[in-house]
This record gives C-alpha cells, structure tokens and sequence, in this order.
C-alpha cells in the first residue's frame, strides 16, 4: 500500500472531527419529546395553545422518540436543542459523557405504574419472582423504579426477567402472554386498563413517593449561545404547566390529540401523574445513586455532579416574579 | 514483507488514539482505541447490562444461530437435491421460492413476532430465512452442474435410481452445499444480530448487548461489541473454510 492511499484516510478522520454538530444562529429551537408519553403534556399545551409563539420563541419538532435513552442520543448528535425527557435517561446520558444537558425545570412527577394481566394471580410484588417484566429500556426511568422496587421488596436482581418492549408493543405483548407484567409511563397503564387487558400492581408513587419523573433540558451549547431563548422556553413551560393544572378538561382533550388515545383512558392517566416545575435536588441524587448501584454510571462527586447538571437561576427567576 | 502489512493498520490506530487525545474527534461520536479496550474489558468482566457478561451474549447469540441454521440445513439440503434431481419438481416450486427469497429477513420481524413471539423461535425463524435460500440455492446449482457424463456412465453400468442419488448427486454436489453453508451462516450471523435489536426474551445475545449499551450511553461498549461480533463471524467463515478443505481433500 502506497503512501498516497493514506491521505484520503487521514482526511475522512479529520472531517469527522469537524462534523460537531451544525452552528447555532437565530434557527428555530429544536424540540424533542417521547412519543405518547402524557407526562410531557406541558410540551403538547405549549405547542397547541402558543405558548412558545407568545413568548416570541421559534420552536421546531425536531424529534418523537420511543424512549428517554434515544432521545438522549439525539441530543449526542447535536439534532436537539431543548428536549423533554425522563430524568434517569437524562443522567446516564450526561454521566457517561455522551451528551451535554442541563436540566431547567421538572416536567411531572410520578405518573408510571406497573402493570399485570387482569387475571393473573400477582398480588404483590413478591409473586413476581421468577416472572418476566417489560421495562421500555435499559436506564429509564420505569428501568429504574422497577430496580428500585425490587430493592425495596428485597428482591434479587436475577429473580425477575427483565425484557425491554417499547410502551406501545407492551399491552399486546402482556396480552399474549409474553410477559407478565409491564412498567411504563402513563397513558398506557391506564390504557392495559380500560381495555380490560391489565390491572394496575403498584403505582409508581407506592414505590417512592414524589418520584421526579421527567425533566425539561436545554443542551449546554444552545444554553450559552442563546440563553435569553432558554429562559423564554421555561417560562412557556411554567405557564403550560399552570394551564393544565387550571383546565385539566382542556389539557385533557390535547392530550387526546397527541396520544390518540380515548378520553377515558387520558383520564384515568392523568390522575396517575403530578405536574410541577419545581426541581429536586435530592431526587436527582437519589438518582445518581442508585444509577452508581446498578453500575450504569460512575460519579465520584454526587454533590458537585448534581450542581452542574441541575440549573436552577432560570426557574427561580421566573418563579420570583 | 510481512512487516508491512501491519504499518498502515498500527499507524492509523495511532493517528486515531491521537486525534481522540487532543480532541479532534469527541469521545462521544467516536470513542478512542484505548477507550474501546477498556469497553471491551468492562464487557468481559462487568457486563451490559452490568452482571450480564459478554460471554453468555455471545453463547445465546450462537446459539440462536446454530438453531435457525440448524433448520435451515436440514430442510434446505434435501430439498434441494430434490430440486437438483427432478426438473418437475424445480418447476413446481421453483416460482414461489423466487418470489419469498427477495424479501429480507428483518422485514419478517413482525411476523415473526406475532408467530412465535420474542423468544428463540422467532429468532430462529429470521436466521431461517436468511441461511436457507444460499444453502438451497447452492445444492440444486451443485447438483445440475454435476456432469452428465457421470450420470450417464453410471446409467450404463446399470445403476438404480436410488443409488445415483445417494452415490452420485450427494457426493458430487457436497463442495456447492459447503459453499452455500458458508454463505448462508454469514448471512445468518448478520441477520441475528439485527434481529436481536427488536427485542429478546431471555435477554442475552450480542445485538440486544449492543442496543443496551445505547441506552446506557457507552460508544465504547458498542464498538466494542461491534468488533466481537466481527470477530466471531471470522472465526465462524475460517472453521467453515477448514472443514471445507478436508472435504474436498477426502474427495
């Protein structure tokens, strides 16, 4: 091999190298959110009653993604700017060192629950030992309330199959057979329920009350370059987040919308979830911690770890005024 | 001469682990070769998902393989010689055969599915697909390329039927059946793995490894398993090759 066929080579690794992600101007900002996922209602509200329009924000749908760690690849590839998604996908993305993202404010807390076919014979989570559990993806927030449970009820690790399915194949797997029970984010707990596939076993809130479940997030470039926009985005997210606390009748028809599911079924979901922008601190160590245990990430400084991640100036801000 | 060969490769590994060094390519689009062993290392001894080690991916993948191939082999094969033998027969099945064969494999996967759920047997089912037609292919293509001559002097020598097949076509047709084998367990290789990023019941196998380590948001570990999935279909195309050669020697 000659030494002329080396250039070409070292050029592609060079060109990769520059291959950043695209530079950041006065573009539409790009959004993400998970697909179905009622707990980011907030986004939906922004999005249908011009929220982001009022605040004089141009906001893009750059992305539906079927779980927390897809999106999180997203935002690795530069695709995102702002994204809503689960706070446990969130820091394993961050820990790792594959995307860079602060998180600006909660999105809800709650609103997951563990699901059992409606007439097997699981009374707690003790008879689901040895039993086969559909999680939507490794280092989810389901993947991790369902750990966490397991710690609680002094499970072992290698006493429940753990599958992963995304949310919308689960029913119809729990249906068939194929697994025995599923953890996913509302609606389709309360979906398995009102088509009279599955009963609810435990509520995320009966495995740690108030759980934060997903988080609002800014990538940290966008958040330096146009930070102005950032703050805008947040205060349209409070301001949806009021509304759907003040008309639940309404936030439920948009969420009919963008689910397309039936109303019943949003209903009974949206009981199973609490919105609020307010961050927790401690959550988020709660977090790192357990991630630490299971061995996904490695953060020697929780503390300084969960300061970094978690901007707080821009809701308390807001919420000042 | 043989030191040459090496140059380039060592060089461009070099090159890579120092452009990863000062920055010009960022760890999460493409990690450093140093930052993969250690992901292999961390697959080895660790796992991923963490207690779930590479070996027993990489068993539960060959195993699927060895399955769906299994199959494959021993439907393809005879029918194949049928085929082979009898011009009726191939142009009685034949159409059909042709119409199935251009369909991927992974388009199957939510037949398969829906057929035999996620456990093994859908697994099998998509490697089926992907092994079968080469092997079929090659065995009836073996078999008529057998030389009339043969077919005829063992006709003059009064020779039944049966015996053609068995001592004739069956042996005469063995180096185009090997061939098929090999292209078609590559195939099957390549096809399980894709097959495992849809889902696995008994979570072990080298693609669904891959797919967590996505989730989990170690490139390391991706490229890592990448590589021993490469590696694995290279030893599997080289003892392919060594059985092979002993065949065609015996012959």
């Amino acid at each position: 091999m000659g030494k002329k066929e080396i250039y070409p080579i070292v050029l592609g690794i060079f060109i990769l190298g520059l291959m950043r992600g695209p530079a950041l101007g006065s573009e539409p900002i790009r959004i993400g959110y998970l697909q179905s996922d009622i707990h980011q209602l907030a986004c939906w509200v922004a999005l249908e009653k011009g929220f982001y329009k009022k605040q004089g924000v141009d906001v893009k749908l750059a992305g539906i993604f079927r779980a927390g760690p897809e999106e999180m690849s997203a935002f690795a590839a530069g695709a995102l700017d702002m994204g809503y998604v689960g706070e446990a996908p969130a820091t394993t993305a961050v820990a790792n060192g594959m995307a860079r993202v602060r998180i600006l404010a909660q999105v809800n807390t709650e609103g997951s629950a563990i699901v059992v076919r409606e007439k097997a014979n699981i009374k707690t989570m003790n008879d689901l030992r040895g039993k086969r559990v559909a999680v939507p993806g490794h280092s989810t927030v389901q993947d991790f309330l369902l750990r966490k449970a397991m710690a609680k009820w002094n499970i072992p690790m290698n006493e429940i199959n753990i599958t992963v399915l995304k949310p919308p194949e689960m029913i119809n797997a729990l249906r068939t057979k194929q697994i025995d029970a599923f953890i996913a984010w509302e609606p389709y707990p309360a979906k398995a329920q009102t088509m009279g596939v599955g009963r609810v076993l435990l509520y995320s809130s009966d495995i740690w009350k108030n759980h934060p479940c997903c988080v609002l997030v800014a990538d940290q470039r966008f958040l330096a370059s146009r930070p102005a926009e950032a703050r805008r985005m947040v205060a349209a997210h409070v301001e949806a987040t009021d509304f759907i606390d003040n008309n639940p009748e309404e936030a439920g028809r948009i969420a009919v919308k963008y689910t397309g599911m039936d109303p019943e079924s949003v209903r009974l979901a949206m009981q199973n979830v609490n919105y609020t922008y307010q961050l927790s601190i401690e959550g988020e160590k709660e977090y790192v911690r357990f991630l630490v245990g299971l061995k996904y990430i490695h953060v020697k400084d929780i503390d300084a770890f969960t300061r970094n991640f978690i901007c707080q100036d821009i809701l308390k801000e807001l919420v000042k005024k | 001469m043989k030191f040459e060969r090496y140059i380039l490769p060592v060089f461009l590994l070099f090159l890579w682990q120092l452009l990863s060094y000062v920055g010009v390519i960022p760890s999460y689009l493409l990690p450093s070769p140093i930052r993969i062993i250690f992901g292999f290392k961390d697959l080895m001894f660790v796992g991923m998902p963490p207690e779930h080690l590479l070996y027993d991916h990489a068993r539960y993948s060959l195993y699927r393989v060895a399955y769906g191939f299994g199959i494959a082999c021993l439907v393809g094969i005879p029918l194949g010689l049928i085929m082979g033998w009898s011009e009726r027969i191939r142009a009685l099945i034949g159409p059909l055969i042709e119409l199935v064969r251009p369909i991927p494999p992974l388009a199957w996967i939510p037949i398969a599915i829906l057929w035999f759920g996620i456990g093994i047997k859908s697994a099998a089912f998509i490697i089926f697909l992907g092994t079968f037609f080469p092997i079929l292919l090659n065995t009836i293509s073996g078999v008529v390329a057998i030389n009339p001559i043969f077919l005829d002097a063992a006709r003059s020598l009064n020779a039944k039927e049966k015996d053609i097949f068995f001592k004739v076509l069956i042996p005469g047709s063995i180096p185009s059946i090997f061939l098929g084998m090999r292209i078609g367990m590559g195939i099957g290789w390549m096809t399980l793995v894709a097959a495992e990023f849809t889902g696995v019941k008994e979570g072990y196998g080298l693609g669904y490894m891959i797919m967590t380590a996505r989730d989990i948001q170690r490139p390391d570990e991706i490229i890592a398993g990448m590589l021993v999935i490469g590696i694995i279909g290279l030893f599997i195309n080289w003892a392919f090759g060594a059985l092979e050669s002993k065949i065609v020697r015996w012959r």
